[in-house]
Protein backbone atom coordinates (compact mmCIF):
# COMPACT_ATOMS: atom_id res chain seq x y z
CA UNK A 1 0.00 0.00 0.00
CA UNK A 2 1.20 3.73 -0.75
CA UNK A 3 2.03 6.04 2.09
CA UNK A 4 -0.34 8.85 2.55
CA UNK A 5 0.06 11.66 -0.01
CA UNK A 6 -0.45 15.27 1.74
CA UNK A 7 1.46 16.47 -1.51
CA UNK A 8 -1.98 15.89 -2.98
CA UNK A 9 -3.77 18.71 -0.55
CA UNK A 10 -1.97 21.92 -2.51
CA UNK A 11 -3.26 20.47 -5.74
CA UNK A 12 -7.03 19.92 -4.43
CA UNK A 13 -6.87 23.23 -2.60
CA UNK A 14 -8.29 25.62 -4.67
CA UNK A 15 -10.72 23.63 -6.48
CA UNK A 16 -11.97 22.88 -2.71
CA UNK A 17 -12.17 26.76 -1.85
CA UNK A 18 -14.46 27.09 -4.91
CA UNK A 19 -16.96 24.67 -3.61
CA UNK A 20 -16.60 25.82 -0.57
CA UNK A 21 -17.99 29.47 -1.47
CA UNK A 22 -20.67 27.49 -2.88
CA UNK A 23 -21.28 26.05 0.02
CA UNK A 24 -21.38 29.02 1.99
CA UNK A 25 -23.63 31.18 -0.70
CA UNK A 26 -26.21 28.46 -0.81
CA UNK A 27 -26.17 27.73 3.10
CA UNK A 28 -26.42 31.49 3.75
CA UNK A 29 -29.10 32.06 0.89
CA UNK A 30 -31.22 28.78 2.55
CA UNK A 31 -30.99 30.48 6.22
CA UNK A 32 -32.24 33.32 5.77
CA UNK A 33 -34.80 31.84 3.41
CA UNK A 34 -35.36 28.96 6.15
CA UNK A 35 -35.31 31.61 9.43
CA UNK A 36 -38.40 33.66 6.83
CA UNK A 37 -40.56 30.32 6.32
CA UNK A 38 -39.79 29.06 10.34
CA UNK A 39 -40.34 32.54 11.51
CA UNK A 40 -43.71 32.63 9.81
CA UNK A 41 -44.96 28.96 10.50
CA UNK A 42 -43.88 29.32 13.85
CA UNK A 43 -46.24 32.13 14.21
CA UNK A 44 -48.88 30.56 12.30
CA UNK A 45 -48.90 27.41 14.34
CA UNK A 46 -50.36 29.17 17.23
CA UNK A 47 -53.01 30.59 15.15
CA UNK A 48 -56.58 30.46 16.32
CA UNK A 49 -57.52 29.37 12.45
CA UNK A 50 -57.67 25.49 12.32
CA UNK A 51 -56.78 25.27 8.79
CA UNK A 52 -53.73 27.14 9.16
CA UNK A 53 -52.90 25.37 11.83
CA UNK A 54 -53.58 22.13 10.04
CA UNK A 55 -51.30 23.08 7.51
CA UNK A 56 -48.18 23.85 9.57
CA UNK A 57 -48.76 21.08 11.46
CA UNK A 58 -48.61 18.70 8.50
CA UNK A 59 -45.53 20.58 6.88
CA UNK A 60 -43.38 20.00 10.22
CA UNK A 61 -44.73 16.86 10.45
CA UNK A 62 -43.60 16.35 6.92
CA UNK A 63 -40.44 17.52 7.64
CA UNK A 64 -39.23 15.70 10.71
CA UNK A 65 -40.41 12.71 9.57
CA UNK A 66 -38.54 12.32 6.27
CA UNK A 67 -34.73 11.96 5.74
CA UNK A 68 -33.09 15.08 4.35
CA UNK A 69 -31.49 13.48 1.38
CA UNK A 70 -35.15 12.04 0.29
CA UNK A 71 -36.58 15.60 1.16
CA UNK A 72 -33.51 16.97 -1.53
CA UNK A 73 -34.07 14.61 -4.19
CA UNK A 74 -37.79 14.94 -3.76
CA UNK A 75 -37.53 19.18 -4.44
CA UNK A 76 -34.95 17.98 -7.46
CA UNK A 77 -37.19 16.42 -9.34
CA UNK A 78 -40.35 17.57 -7.98
CA UNK A 79 -40.17 21.41 -9.29
CA UNK A 80 -39.31 20.54 -12.80
CA UNK A 81 -42.61 18.26 -12.95
CA UNK A 82 -44.43 21.10 -11.41
CA UNK A 83 -43.38 23.15 -14.25
CA UNK A 84 -40.46 25.42 -11.95
CA UNK A 85 -37.14 25.18 -13.74
CA UNK A 86 -34.62 26.51 -11.58
CA UNK A 87 -30.99 26.30 -12.08
CA UNK A 88 -29.66 23.35 -9.63
CA UNK A 89 -27.92 26.01 -7.04
CA UNK A 90 -31.59 27.25 -6.83
CA UNK A 91 -32.68 23.77 -6.29
CA UNK A 92 -30.45 23.09 -3.83
CA UNK A 93 -31.35 26.56 -1.55
CA UNK A 94 -35.39 25.81 -1.69
CA UNK A 95 -34.40 22.39 -0.55
CA UNK A 96 -32.37 23.42 2.40
CA UNK A 97 -34.91 26.30 3.02
CA UNK A 98 -37.66 23.79 3.11
CA UNK A 99 -35.83 21.24 5.83
CA UNK A 100 -34.49 24.40 7.96
CA UNK A 101 -37.93 26.24 7.56
CA UNK A 102 -39.66 23.19 9.37
CA UNK A 103 -37.15 22.62 12.33
CA UNK A 104 -37.04 26.15 12.59
CA UNK A 105 -40.90 26.76 13.16
CA UNK A 106 -40.72 23.97 15.88
CA UNK A 107 -38.12 26.13 17.50
CA UNK A 108 -40.21 29.43 17.14
CA UNK A 109 -43.63 27.92 18.47
CA UNK A 110 -41.72 26.32 21.59
CA UNK A 111 -40.04 29.43 22.50
CA UNK A 112 -43.08 31.53 22.12
CA UNK A 113 -45.03 28.94 23.70
CA UNK A 114 -42.94 28.82 26.44
CA UNK A 115 -43.66 32.11 28.00
CA UNK A 116 -45.97 32.06 30.88
CA UNK A 117 -49.63 32.45 29.77
CA UNK A 118 -50.22 34.35 32.34
CA UNK A 119 -48.37 37.35 30.50
CA UNK A 120 -50.91 37.16 27.89
CA UNK A 121 -53.62 37.47 29.88
CA UNK A 122 -52.04 40.13 31.35
CA UNK A 123 -50.97 41.80 27.89
CA UNK A 124 -54.75 40.85 27.01
CA UNK A 125 -56.25 42.76 29.85
CA UNK A 126 -54.52 46.10 29.29
CA UNK A 127 -56.20 46.17 25.70
CA UNK A 128 -53.37 44.45 23.47
CA UNK A 129 -54.00 43.21 19.92
CA UNK A 130 -52.55 39.90 18.97
CA UNK A 131 -49.45 41.85 17.20
CA UNK A 132 -48.76 43.96 19.80
CA UNK A 133 -49.04 41.06 22.33
CA UNK A 134 -46.49 39.18 19.77
CA UNK A 135 -44.31 42.44 19.61
CA UNK A 136 -43.73 43.61 22.73
CA UNK A 137 -44.28 40.68 25.38
CA UNK A 138 -43.61 37.66 23.46
CA UNK A 139 -41.32 37.68 21.01
CA UNK A 140 -38.49 40.15 23.15
CA UNK A 141 -38.69 37.09 25.54
CA UNK A 142 -38.85 34.28 23.32
CA UNK A 143 -35.77 35.13 21.15
CA UNK A 144 -33.28 34.17 23.90
CA UNK A 145 -34.84 31.12 24.28
CA UNK A 146 -34.84 30.64 20.65
CA UNK A 147 -31.59 31.69 20.17
CA UNK A 148 -29.47 28.48 21.33
CA UNK A 149 -31.60 25.92 19.57
CA UNK A 150 -31.55 28.17 16.02
CA UNK A 151 -27.86 28.53 15.80
CA UNK A 152 -27.89 24.60 16.22
CA UNK A 153 -30.07 24.51 13.30
CA UNK A 154 -28.14 26.96 11.39
CA UNK A 155 -25.24 24.54 12.08
CA UNK A 156 -27.00 21.33 11.02
CA UNK A 157 -27.95 23.95 7.50
CA UNK A 158 -24.24 23.99 6.54
CA UNK A 159 -23.55 20.38 7.41
CA UNK A 160 -26.67 19.60 5.70
CA UNK A 161 -25.98 21.30 2.38
CA UNK A 162 -23.30 18.35 1.70
CA UNK A 163 -26.32 16.20 0.76
CA UNK A 164 -26.38 18.47 -2.52
CA UNK A 165 -23.50 16.71 -3.67
CA UNK A 166 -26.07 14.10 -4.80
CA UNK A 167 -27.74 16.38 -6.96
CA UNK A 168 -24.50 17.66 -8.57
CA UNK A 169 -24.06 20.72 -7.31
CA UNK A 170 -20.49 21.57 -7.17
CA UNK A 171 -20.27 22.25 -3.49
CA UNK A 172 -17.67 21.08 -1.02
CA UNK A 173 -18.34 17.70 -0.61
CA UNK A 174 -19.17 17.25 -4.56
CA UNK A 175 -15.62 18.94 -5.78
CA UNK A 176 -13.63 17.10 -3.13
CA UNK A 177 -15.30 13.60 -4.53
CA UNK A 178 -14.40 15.08 -8.05
CA UNK A 179 -10.67 15.67 -7.42
CA UNK A 180 -10.62 12.11 -5.62
CA UNK A 181 -11.64 10.47 -8.96
CA UNK A 182 -9.07 12.28 -10.50
CA UNK A 183 -6.66 11.27 -7.50
CA UNK A 184 -7.75 8.38 -6.00
CA UNK A 185 -6.34 9.87 -2.59
CA UNK A 186 -9.57 9.43 -0.68
CA UNK A 187 -8.36 9.70 2.91
CA UNK A 188 -6.09 12.98 2.52
CA UNK A 189 -9.10 14.75 0.52
CA UNK A 190 -11.89 13.83 3.22
CA UNK A 191 -9.63 14.60 6.29
CA UNK A 192 -9.17 17.96 4.14
CA UNK A 193 -13.12 18.13 3.83
CA UNK A 194 -13.44 17.79 7.39
CA UNK A 195 -11.07 20.41 8.00
CA UNK A 196 -12.93 22.80 5.78
CA UNK A 197 -16.13 22.06 7.26
CA UNK A 198 -14.62 22.94 10.37
CA UNK A 199 -12.87 25.92 9.26
CA UNK A 200 -16.68 27.09 8.30
CA UNK A 201 -18.95 25.88 11.53
CA UNK A 202 -16.37 26.96 13.76
CA UNK A 203 -17.37 30.81 13.41
CA UNK A 204 -20.64 29.67 13.67
CA UNK A 205 -20.42 27.88 17.11
CA UNK A 206 -18.53 31.12 18.17
CA UNK A 207 -21.48 33.30 16.85
CA UNK A 208 -24.09 31.62 19.13
CA UNK A 209 -21.76 31.61 22.12
CA UNK A 210 -21.27 35.18 21.82
CA UNK A 211 -25.37 35.61 20.98
CA UNK A 212 -26.26 33.43 24.04
CA UNK A 213 -23.69 35.17 26.42
CA UNK A 214 -25.09 38.62 25.27
CA UNK A 215 -28.78 37.91 25.67
CA UNK A 216 -28.16 35.94 29.22
CA UNK B 1 -86.81 48.40 34.72
CA UNK B 2 -85.92 48.35 30.77
CA UNK B 3 -82.51 47.57 29.26
CA UNK B 4 -81.51 51.46 28.29
CA UNK B 5 -82.99 52.22 31.95
CA UNK B 6 -80.42 49.80 33.45
CA UNK B 7 -77.49 50.89 30.47
CA UNK B 8 -77.87 54.69 32.21
CA UNK B 9 -77.47 54.30 35.83
CA UNK B 10 -75.34 50.91 36.10
CA UNK B 11 -71.72 50.63 35.44
CA UNK B 12 -71.62 47.08 35.22
CA UNK B 13 -74.82 45.31 33.87
CA UNK B 14 -74.18 40.99 34.05
CA UNK B 15 -77.61 39.78 32.75
CA UNK B 16 -78.11 36.19 32.31
CA UNK B 17 -74.35 35.02 31.94
CA UNK B 18 -73.43 31.61 31.53
CA UNK B 19 -70.48 29.67 31.28
CA UNK B 20 -70.17 25.69 30.08
CA UNK B 21 -67.41 24.05 29.75
CA UNK B 22 -68.10 21.14 27.64
CA UNK B 23 -71.40 20.99 28.87
CA UNK B 24 -70.69 21.33 32.64
CA UNK B 25 -71.96 24.95 33.45
CA UNK B 26 -69.43 27.03 35.57
CA UNK B 27 -71.33 29.95 35.43
CA UNK B 28 -75.14 29.40 35.38
CA UNK B 29 -77.24 32.24 34.68
CA UNK B 30 -76.07 35.17 36.57
CA UNK B 31 -77.25 38.43 37.08
CA UNK B 32 -74.93 40.94 38.66
CA UNK B 33 -75.30 45.12 38.08
CA UNK B 34 -72.66 47.41 39.77
CA UNK B 35 -73.02 51.11 40.06
CA UNK B 36 -70.19 53.28 40.37
CA UNK B 37 -68.19 53.50 43.19
CA UNK B 38 -69.58 50.36 44.47
CA UNK B 39 -67.02 47.77 45.83
CA UNK B 40 -68.61 44.36 45.23
CA UNK B 41 -66.25 41.55 47.27
CA UNK B 42 -67.12 37.77 45.97
CA UNK B 43 -66.37 35.66 47.91
CA UNK B 44 -67.26 31.61 47.81
CA UNK B 45 -65.56 28.31 48.08
CA UNK B 46 -63.10 27.08 45.22
CA UNK B 47 -64.91 26.41 41.95
CA UNK B 48 -67.68 28.38 42.62
CA UNK B 49 -66.98 30.56 39.48
CA UNK B 50 -66.10 33.74 41.28
CA UNK B 51 -62.80 33.79 39.14
CA UNK B 52 -64.36 32.64 35.62
CA UNK B 53 -67.23 35.76 36.23
CA UNK B 54 -64.68 38.18 36.66
CA UNK B 55 -62.88 37.05 33.24
CA UNK B 56 -65.79 36.90 31.63
CA UNK B 57 -66.27 40.78 32.17
CA UNK B 58 -63.26 41.42 30.42
CA UNK B 59 -63.50 38.77 27.86
CA UNK B 60 -60.63 36.71 28.83
CA UNK B 61 -62.72 34.20 29.40
CA UNK B 62 -65.81 33.73 26.55
CA UNK B 63 -69.19 33.75 27.93
CA UNK B 64 -71.51 30.92 26.60
CA UNK B 65 -74.62 33.23 27.08
CA UNK B 66 -75.61 36.20 28.45
CA UNK B 67 -74.66 39.88 27.82
CA UNK B 68 -72.26 41.70 29.92
CA UNK B 69 -71.97 45.86 29.36
CA UNK B 70 -69.60 47.90 30.79
CA UNK B 71 -70.15 51.73 30.78
CA UNK B 72 -72.65 51.70 27.89
CA UNK B 73 -69.88 49.37 26.60
CA UNK B 74 -71.55 45.70 25.38
CA UNK B 75 -68.62 43.35 26.19
CA UNK B 76 -70.12 40.43 24.70
CA UNK B 77 -70.64 39.93 21.01
CA UNK B 78 -73.33 41.01 19.12
CA UNK B 79 -75.99 38.59 18.21
CA UNK B 80 -77.11 38.71 14.50
CA UNK B 81 -80.12 36.06 14.12
CA UNK B 82 -79.43 34.31 17.65
CA UNK B 83 -75.83 34.01 16.92
CA UNK B 84 -72.88 35.24 17.89
CA UNK B 85 -70.68 37.32 15.71
CA UNK B 86 -67.83 36.91 17.06
CA UNK B 87 -65.81 40.00 16.90
CA UNK B 88 -62.44 41.06 15.17
CA UNK B 89 -59.52 40.49 17.89
CA UNK B 90 -58.62 43.77 17.56
CA UNK B 91 -61.94 45.29 18.36
CA UNK B 92 -62.45 43.28 21.53
CA UNK B 93 -58.91 44.56 22.59
CA UNK B 94 -60.30 48.40 22.46
CA UNK B 95 -63.37 47.10 24.71
CA UNK B 96 -60.79 45.87 27.23
CA UNK B 97 -58.73 49.04 27.46
CA UNK B 98 -61.11 50.58 30.35
CA UNK B 99 -61.59 47.38 32.65
CA UNK B 100 -58.23 46.89 34.59
CA UNK B 101 -57.47 43.21 35.83
CA UNK B 102 -55.30 42.70 38.63
CA UNK B 103 -54.25 38.58 38.84
CA UNK B 104 -53.61 36.29 41.58
CA UNK B 105 -50.39 35.66 40.46
CA UNK B 106 -49.17 38.92 39.50
CA UNK B 107 -48.02 38.45 35.77
CA UNK B 108 -45.88 41.07 35.34
CA UNK B 109 -43.98 41.29 31.94
CA UNK B 110 -40.45 39.43 32.84
CA UNK B 111 -38.68 41.52 30.14
CA UNK B 112 -39.54 44.97 31.23
CA UNK B 113 -38.65 46.98 34.31
CA UNK B 114 -41.45 47.72 36.71
CA UNK B 115 -41.59 51.15 35.29
CA UNK B 116 -41.89 49.64 31.48
CA UNK B 117 -44.45 47.39 33.06
CA UNK B 118 -46.77 50.18 33.26
CA UNK B 119 -45.78 52.43 30.80
CA UNK B 120 -46.23 49.92 28.47
CA UNK B 121 -50.30 49.90 28.13
CA UNK B 122 -50.35 53.55 27.87
CA UNK B 123 -47.54 53.65 25.72
CA UNK B 124 -48.14 50.71 22.65
CA UNK B 125 -51.61 50.39 23.50
CA UNK B 126 -52.98 54.24 23.47
CA UNK B 127 -50.05 55.77 21.56
CA UNK B 128 -48.94 57.77 24.24
CA UNK B 129 -45.22 59.35 23.68
CA UNK B 130 -42.89 56.98 25.40
CA UNK B 131 -41.62 60.04 28.17
CA UNK B 132 -44.97 61.28 28.34
CA UNK B 133 -46.33 57.30 29.28
CA UNK B 134 -43.24 56.89 31.64
CA UNK B 135 -44.37 60.11 33.32
CA UNK B 136 -47.83 58.69 34.14
CA UNK B 137 -45.64 55.43 35.18
CA UNK B 138 -43.73 56.31 37.58
CA UNK B 139 -46.64 58.58 39.26
CA UNK B 140 -48.65 55.48 39.42
CA UNK B 141 -45.97 53.79 41.09
CA UNK B 142 -45.18 57.09 43.60
CA UNK B 143 -48.81 55.84 44.34
CA UNK B 144 -47.87 52.23 45.37
CA UNK B 145 -44.77 53.62 47.14
CA UNK B 146 -42.52 51.43 44.76
CA UNK B 147 -41.00 54.88 42.96
CA UNK B 148 -37.53 53.67 43.97
CA UNK B 149 -37.79 50.61 42.45
CA UNK B 150 -38.97 51.50 39.24
CA UNK B 151 -35.73 49.87 37.49
CA UNK B 152 -36.03 46.47 38.88
CA UNK B 153 -36.95 43.59 37.08
CA UNK B 154 -39.82 41.44 38.26
CA UNK B 155 -37.74 39.06 39.47
CA UNK B 156 -35.97 41.57 41.63
CA UNK B 157 -39.18 42.12 43.12
CA UNK B 158 -41.09 40.71 46.11
CA UNK B 159 -44.49 39.06 45.43
CA UNK B 160 -46.22 42.10 47.25
CA UNK B 161 -44.58 45.03 44.99
CA UNK B 162 -44.82 42.96 41.95
CA UNK B 163 -48.44 42.84 42.70
CA UNK B 164 -48.43 46.75 43.38
CA UNK B 165 -46.51 47.24 40.16
CA UNK B 166 -49.29 44.98 38.48
CA UNK B 167 -52.05 47.33 39.94
CA UNK B 168 -50.05 49.89 38.96
CA UNK B 169 -50.01 48.91 35.35
CA UNK B 170 -53.81 48.32 34.98
CA UNK B 171 -54.20 52.03 36.83
CA UNK B 172 -52.26 53.40 33.93
CA UNK B 173 -55.04 52.62 31.06
CA UNK B 174 -57.59 54.73 33.19
CA UNK B 175 -59.74 52.27 33.83
CA UNK B 176 -63.48 52.60 34.50
CA UNK B 177 -63.42 49.47 36.65
CA UNK B 178 -60.83 47.32 38.06
CA UNK B 179 -60.93 43.32 38.19
CA UNK B 180 -59.08 42.13 41.26
CA UNK B 181 -58.81 38.22 41.18
CA UNK B 182 -57.47 36.79 44.87
CA UNK B 183 -54.75 39.57 44.30
CA UNK B 184 -53.12 38.33 47.76
CA UNK B 185 -53.89 34.91 47.72
CA UNK B 186 -49.66 33.76 46.16
CA UNK B 187 -48.62 36.20 48.61
CA UNK B 188 -46.37 35.69 51.94
CA UNK B 189 -48.95 36.58 54.64
CA UNK B 190 -46.58 39.65 55.56
CA UNK B 191 -47.06 40.75 52.11
CA UNK B 192 -50.49 40.84 52.10
CA UNK B 193 -51.10 43.98 54.28
CA UNK B 194 -49.16 46.29 51.65
CA UNK B 195 -51.12 44.96 48.58
CA UNK B 196 -54.68 45.52 50.77
CA UNK B 197 -53.23 49.05 51.58
CA UNK B 198 -53.49 50.40 48.02
CA UNK B 199 -56.91 47.95 47.35
CA UNK B 200 -58.06 50.58 50.14
CA UNK B 201 -56.84 53.60 48.98
CA UNK B 202 -58.15 53.15 45.11
CA UNK B 203 -61.72 52.03 47.08
CA UNK B 204 -61.56 55.39 48.95
CA UNK B 205 -60.99 57.53 45.84
CA UNK B 206 -64.10 55.72 44.69
CA UNK B 207 -62.65 53.21 42.10
CA UNK B 208 -65.52 50.95 41.03
CA UNK B 209 -64.17 46.96 41.65
CA UNK B 210 -65.23 44.15 41.35
CA UNK B 211 -62.45 42.06 43.94
CA UNK B 212 -62.66 38.21 44.28
CA UNK B 213 -61.05 37.58 47.28
CA UNK B 214 -60.56 34.84 50.39
CA UNK B 215 -59.75 37.77 52.68
CA UNK B 216 -63.07 38.07 55.11
CA UNK B 217 -62.01 41.10 57.01
CA UNK B 218 -60.95 43.11 54.07
CA UNK B 219 -64.11 42.37 52.16
CA UNK B 220 -66.03 43.24 55.34
CA UNK B 221 -64.53 46.44 55.68
CA UNK B 222 -63.93 47.64 52.46
CA UNK B 223 -66.76 45.79 50.42
CA UNK B 224 -69.76 48.08 49.86
CA UNK B 225 -71.11 44.39 48.83
CA UNK B 226 -70.73 41.07 49.30
CA UNK B 227 -71.42 38.44 46.90
CA UNK B 228 -71.91 34.96 47.62
CA UNK B 229 -71.00 32.53 45.02
CA UNK B 230 -71.16 28.57 44.99
CA UNK B 231 -71.92 26.16 42.15
CA UNK B 232 -71.73 28.61 39.31
CA UNK B 233 -74.75 30.65 40.68
CA UNK B 234 -75.05 33.78 43.00
CA UNK B 235 -76.16 32.75 46.17
CA UNK B 236 -76.72 35.81 48.20
CA UNK B 237 -75.74 39.68 47.77
CA UNK B 238 -75.90 41.95 50.46
CA UNK B 239 -74.31 44.60 52.99
CA UNK B 240 -71.75 43.76 54.70
CA UNK B 241 -72.61 43.98 57.74
CA UNK B 242 -76.03 42.26 57.34
CA UNK B 243 -74.31 39.77 54.84
CA UNK B 244 -71.77 38.54 58.14
CA UNK B 245 -73.95 39.14 60.87
CA UNK B 246 -76.84 37.56 59.50
CA UNK B 247 -76.45 35.77 56.21
CA UNK B 248 -79.94 34.43 55.03
CA UNK B 249 -79.12 31.66 52.88
CA UNK B 250 -78.08 28.18 54.25
CA UNK B 251 -75.35 28.36 51.69
CA UNK B 252 -74.55 30.80 53.23
CA UNK B 253 -74.25 29.97 56.93
CA UNK B 254 -72.01 26.67 55.94
CA UNK B 255 -69.38 29.38 54.02
CA UNK B 256 -69.14 31.29 56.69
CA UNK B 257 -68.77 28.59 59.76
CA UNK B 258 -65.87 26.68 57.41
CA UNK B 259 -64.28 30.04 56.83
CA UNK B 260 -64.35 30.80 60.35
CA UNK B 261 -66.38 33.87 60.43
CA UNK B 262 -69.35 33.77 61.56
CA UNK B 263 -70.87 36.30 63.97
CA UNK B 264 -66.84 37.02 64.41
Amino acid sequence: MDGVDWGVMWYAIPYMAKGALITLEISALAMIAGCVIGGICGLLSLSDVTVVKAVVRSYVYFVRGTPALVQVFLVYFALPVIGINIPPFWGGVVALAFNAGGFIAEIVRAGLQSIDAGQTEAALAIGMTTRQRLLFVLLPQSLRRITPPLTNELITLVKGSSLLSAISIFELTRSTQVIIAQKFTPFELYALLAVFYLLIISPLSRLSEYVEAKLS
Amino acid sequence: MNDAAVAETALLEISGLSKFYSDIPVLDRVDLTVHSGEIVMIIGPSGAGKSTLLRCVNRIEQPSEGEIVVAGTRMTADRRGGRRIVERPAELAVKRRKIGMVFQRFNLFAHLSALDNVAVGPHRVLGMPLAEARARASDLLARVQLAEHAYKKPAQLSGGQQQRVAIARALAMRPVLMLFDEPTSALDPELVGEVLAVIRELAAEGMTMLVVTHEMQFAREIGTRIVLMDAGRIVESGKPAAFFQNPSHERSREFLRRVGERGA
